[in-house]
């Protein structure tokens, strides 16, 4: 393994306080020592490397099937994701989620719903990534788990946190700012104890970044969130050493590559330093950042479908070569549908054939001491760090939120690079530069034009199923849930899982939660009503 | 001169894609049109209520789910119900050609596919919009 180091004192000085060596604070170089280069074999996915793409279609048992394609063709992590009704806190049988249900994701709302997902899936080794609500997820992870008769003590895996930015672009489901922190911190600190090799803490800088904003304002928001969770945490008194270890970061990747690079050496630079001498974290776990990634979805284009199969290379290329251990590609269909059967396979493909034959992933930090890329590193370290300065000192976060200051930031972002498209300022081929006649571009065509049906059947399901439900014990758990809601102090999980348990769907939860926070049960309109 | 189009901007069903709808709205300011954005979470009785009420000229639709072909039919009977009728434009980087001979025979008056840069989406929306506004005016 080579580690090179300057032999000049000072310079020796220098590395050892702005890079460090891989696995040695700052973590500029990486969060762990080097290791050797089976990167995806079995043993390696033990040591922590995640081959996954994204997943979820229909009923549970459609993706269950879903997954086990993915096992079955090298992936050794899984990453679901709901379908729109699922992501906006609604079951199947609201009037808004009709045309909706499995087309976008996997529908998930039930107890059952999670064992049926996970049925056959070898929970204890593969690392399960959940793109949902989070508290629905741990709930459900937990059941399944001990429905399947593994100890939640070795799950893997990650949920993802999205309390600031939530309603203002991509995630909306109408919840109010607190309760959204409530279930965001409540999960956290839940599952710190409940499932402790868990990642319940993943900052999503993806879902708020891709399409919008750029790069430094990408981490910047990531960092400012971040500081509000782990300050609202150490406020509860949760010792920062007990949660920190397994905080993570799920960061986007466009397809400027040594911008990318430099973007995730920067921020574990940032976050090493703003965890030690912040918040006081002592454990080096603490201070080393996971950083996971998923491909930009929006540098994947609806014209020429072929690129994006070059893209997610450039993109998984940058990616190992910033010593990313955990990622998924964005699927060459990803403009036109959720992933076919065979994006999924050539996203796995690609990440395999970069891994284990080019070499990059077989030394840690291959562009470190690279004059532009730690010139690079250094300048995107002092803009992020000036720009979270500069948001922080504008006001209160929450007070921001209610301002609308975030949206207008995402809202402006989409359409300056919508303009920089169409005008051509930012170079998309295929689609700006070396167009190709429509009825000439049909390569890949007929598997990525082919056309999800809602699951309409799935509707009538969750609708018998509700008529048939024991209705007292159900109003017991949602009678339970407002309670634990009404005092602060309480962490809402168990009232969640126990309501879960007792066949309460997740739209219900949600529309109790949100009365005691103030809302409507049902703000979409649908008419739905507390059973 | 002319009144400015009304134009109504919005996504349909539970999509939450607005980077598209974004766009267009300010594509279509920029272009003099009077844009109202309605933002996610719309079904078509509240893109009824909303374009009868502002008294719009066209509704623009920017989808990245597959819901539009599920609503295609209603929306357009029921702004076509209107007097004059108002016509319906439903663009998105998901429709395929297929997609659009479907929703232009469940009566949508156009359909934008994802090879349309600026100016197709504008002259689009700008076409079907002056017919109506023209048709709807005091003189008339």
């Amino acid at each position: 393994v080579i580690i090179d180091r300057p032999s000049d004192a000072a310079e020796l000085k220098r590395y050892e306080r702005k890079i460090g060596d891989p696995g040695s604070f700052p973590y500029t170089r990486g969060a762990r020592a080097p290791r050797p280069a089976d990167a995806l074999t079995a043993a390696a996915a033990d040591d922590g490397t995640i081959t996954r793409e994204l997943s979820g279609e229909g009923p549970p048992g459609r993706s269950n099937q879903q997954f086990q394609a993915l096992l079955e063709h090298g992936a050794t992590g899984l990453d679901v994701i709901g379908d729109t009704p699922t992501m906006a806190y609604l079951d199947p049988d609201h009037p808004l989620a009709r045309h909706a249900v499995g087309n976008q994701g996997v529908s998930l709302c039930r107890a059952i719903d999670w064992v049926e997902l996970y049925d056959g899936i070898p929970l204890q080794r593969v690392s399960v990534s959940h793109s949902l609500p989070s508290a629905f997820a741990i709930s459900g992870l937990l059941i399944a788990a001990r429905e399947h008769g593994v100890d939640p003590g070795v799950l893997r895996g990650s949920a993802l946190q999205v309390p600031l930015y939530h309603e203002d672009t991509g995630y909306s489901a109408r919840l109010s700012f607190d309760l959204r922190m409530r279930l965001a911190l409540d999960s956290i600190e839940f599952a710190t104890r409940a499932m402790p090799r868990f990642h319940a803490y993943v900052e999503d800088t993806y879902y708020f970044s891709d399409g919008s904003i750029e790069i430094v304002d990408e981490m910047a928001l990531g960092l400012v969130e971040i500081r509000e969770i782990v300050r609202r945490l150490i406020a509860r008194g949760v010792d920062v050493d007990a949660f920190a270890p397994r905080v993570a970061v799920l960061v986007n990747c466009r397809m400027r590559l040594f911008d990318e690079v430099a973007k995730i050496r920067a921020t574990r630079r940032l976050y090493a330093r703003m965890m030690r001498d912040e918040f006081g974290a002592r454990d080096p776990r603490s201070l080393a950042i996971n950083v996971a990634a998923h491909t930009s979805g929006a540098t994947m284009t609806a014209c020429q479908l072929t690129n994006n199969v070059v893209r997610g290379t450039v993109q998984t290329m940058a990616l190992l070569m910033a010593g990313v251990r955990a990622m998924e590609i964005s699927a060459f269909d990803e403009a036109l549908r959720t992933p076919s059967h065979e994006a999924h396979v050539v996203a796995l493909r690609t990440q395999q054939i970069a891994a284990l034959e080019s070499g990059v992933s077989e030394v840690p930090d291959p562009l470190g001491g690279s004059w532009y890329v730690e010139r690079l590193t250094d300048e995107m370290e002092q803009a992020i760090e000036e720009r979270v300065r500069f948001i922080e000192g504008l006001d209160d976060i929450k007070e921001l939120c209610a301002q609308g200051f975030f949206r207008s930031l995402f809202a402006d972002a989409m359409v300056d690079r919508a303009a920089a498209i169409d005008t051509g300022a930012l170079p998309v081929v295929g689609v700006n530069r070396f167009v190709m006649d429509p009825d000439a571009d049909h390569l890949l065509r007929d598997v990525s034009q082919v056309r999800i049906e809602p699951s309409w059947d799935h509707i009538e399901r969750i609708t018998a199923w509700k008529a048939g439900r024991d209705l007292a014990g159900v109003r017991r758990a949602l009678a339970d849930l407002e309670s634990a809601a009404r005092e602060p102090e309480t962490n809402l999980m168990p009232a969640l899982v126990a309501a879960f348990d007792a066949q309460a769907s997740a739209g219900e939860c949600t529309g109790v939660l949100r009365v005691v926070y103030g809302d409507p049960y049902d703000p979409f309109g649908g008419g739905m009503q507390r059973p | 001169v002319s009144d400015p189009i009304r134009a109504l901007v919005t996504v349909l069903g539970l999509d939450q894609h607005e980077a598209g709808a974004l766009a267009v709205a300010r594509l279509l300011r920029d272009a003099g049109f009077d844009v109202v954005y309605n933002g996610r979470f719309n079904d078509p009785d509240m893109i009824v209520a909303v374009a009868v009420q502002e008294d719009i000229d066209v509704v623009g639709i920017s989808c990245h789910s597959w819901e539009f072909l599920y609503y295609a039919e209603e929306l357009a009977t029921r702004l076509h119900a209107e007097d004059p009728p108002i016509p319906i434009v439903i663009g998105g980087s998901i429709i395929t050609p297929t997609d659009r001979d479907e929703i232009l025979a469940k009566g949508i008056d156009a359909a934008v596919l994802p090879t349309a840069l600026g100016d197709e989406v504008v002259e689009t929306m700008r076409a079907l919009g002056a017919r109506r506004r023209d048709a709807s005016a005091p003189w008339a």
